[in-house]
């Protein structure tokens, strides 16, 4: 296909959702208290290496999307769930950081289980 | 992959900076890469994920020494160049070409 | 593992994106002129105003902020914002107790819709290190100073989901119009490093 001026417009206004329309069941539920998995690919994933190993809590499921791990090597999709999970900072960076403050980053299904 | 754009907790990267009243690009070149990722992504058959891996994949050094789109371009050669759209071969010559003609 | 080695110098990066350029133009792989008008949609029409509108419109709509706080994609599309880098959002709202800040940790990912392009401090290393462990420090060097009994929340964007905050009405707004309200909002409360202006 050839982008044309003409069709910008139309492209920028639809963009290209990740979600997938695929029914797959959750491994997780809000509420559920998570530990994220030590997985160490040297290929693409989206797991930010400060959260490996760390414990939070699932707080929002946001639906089915593809997974950037597989999809990003033509691998498939692999769709799953993504969730919103919730890390203490102390959690994360030590009795040094704030009691008070925390952080949520997007979790992939395949990125943690349960503790 | 653990690779140096993994960035978050990192120590010793100085401070923010931020610029006031920031153009959206710098210099055209940045406009024109930034309009090289619709542009190509709808017929090279990359995925947006692959595309942040060919990012990840640059040399340490480069990504943080490199400006943004400096990274998009060397996305750019890698997808396109790996899938026969255009060779290094013919990268090197119109780049030395052009730098002939700018001198 | 590829181009883990640099081997020549890189060219100066005009020439570069026009060596590239003109050979996908050459290969009649792509339109020029499709390259000025994504330039021109986000130099000109796509950028933060879109978001102040969205935050303005839930500063005086009780009913509109709830549906933007239960379904951002759809409320921010109410006012023709949607699309690419925007197609999955999450407004997440600033009160005494919580100030949100979004970061990217892993490469750059931001709502372009309602926000236009990051700016390069958002893009580069000293930010996408410390928004998470220090974001206080963070705050501190845009100037933001909050109370030891705000809990700061930072949402790090690993996914395809697309954050906006929603900061708090200034004090001393009541009888704005939400045109006036929109003067206020800038883009830096709506990433979460600053907050709206005062009337």
């Amino acid at each position: 296909m050839l982008l044309t001026a003409d069709l910008v417009p139309v492209v920028l206004a639809t963009g290209a959702s990740a979600r997938v329309a695929a029914h797959v069941a959750p491994r997780f539920r809000v509420g559920d208290q998570v530990i994220v998995k030590n997985l160490q690919p040297t290929t693409h994933t989206r797991l930010p290496g400060y959260i490996r190993g760390k414990k939070g809590i699932v707080e929002k499921d946001y639906g089915v999307f593809a997974f950037p791990d597989t999809h990003a090597h033509h691998l498939g999709e692999k769709p799953q769930h993504c969730y919103s999970v919730r890390f203490t900072a102390r959690e994360l960076w030590g009795e040094q950081a704030s009691d008070r403050d925390s952080l949520r980053v997007d979790v992939f299904d395949d990125y943690m289980d349960l503790r | 992959m653990n690779g140096i754009h993994d960035l978050g907790g990192r120590h010793g990267l100085g401070p923010i900076n931020p610029e006031a009243n920031e153009p959206v690009f710098h210099e055209p070149w940045e406009g024109r890469a930034f309009g090289l990722f619709a542009s190509t992504f709808v017929f090279a058959g990359y995925t947006v994920d692959e595309f942040r891996h060919a990012i990840e994949n640059m040399a340490p050094a480069d990504y943080l020494e490199h400006s943004y789109y400096e990274h998009w371009m060397s996305a750019f050669e890698a997808l396109l160049t790996k899938r026969g759209i255009v060779t290094r071969e013919e990268l090197d010559a119109k780049v030395a070409q052009l730098s002939r003609e700018a001198n | 593992m590829q181009n883990a080695h640099k081997t020549l110098p890189e060219p100066d990066p005009a020439i570069r994106v026009r060596a590239l350029e003109s050979l996908l133009v050459e290969k009649g792989l792509i339109d020029p002129k499709a390259l000025d008008a994504l330039v021109d949609s986000y130099e000109h029409k796509i950028g933060p105003r879109n978001g102040a509108k969205v935050v303005a419109r839930a500063w005086t709509d009780p009913a509109y902020k709830q549906r933007l706080l239960e379904d951002a994609t759809a409320a921010i599309k109410e006012f023709g914002f949607s699309g690419l880098q925007g197609e999955d959002m999450v407004v997440v709202e600033n009160t005494p107790e919580v100030h949100n800040l979004t970061v990217c940790t892993l490469c750059s990912c931001y709502p372009w819709p309602t926000l236009g392009l990051p700016p390069v401090w958002y893009k580069a290393a000293p930010y996408r290190a410390r928004a998470v462990s220090d974001p206080r420090g963070v705050l501190a060097e845009f100037g933001l100073e909050l109370p030891e009994t705000t809990e700061v929340r930072v949402w790090d964007t690993t996914a395809e989901l697309r954050y906006l905050v929603l900061p708090e009405r200034p004090a001393g707004t009541e009888g704005l119009s939400e045109a006036e309200l929109e003067e206020l909002v800038t883009r830096d409360s709506m990433i979460g490093v600053g907050q709206p202006k005062s009337p």
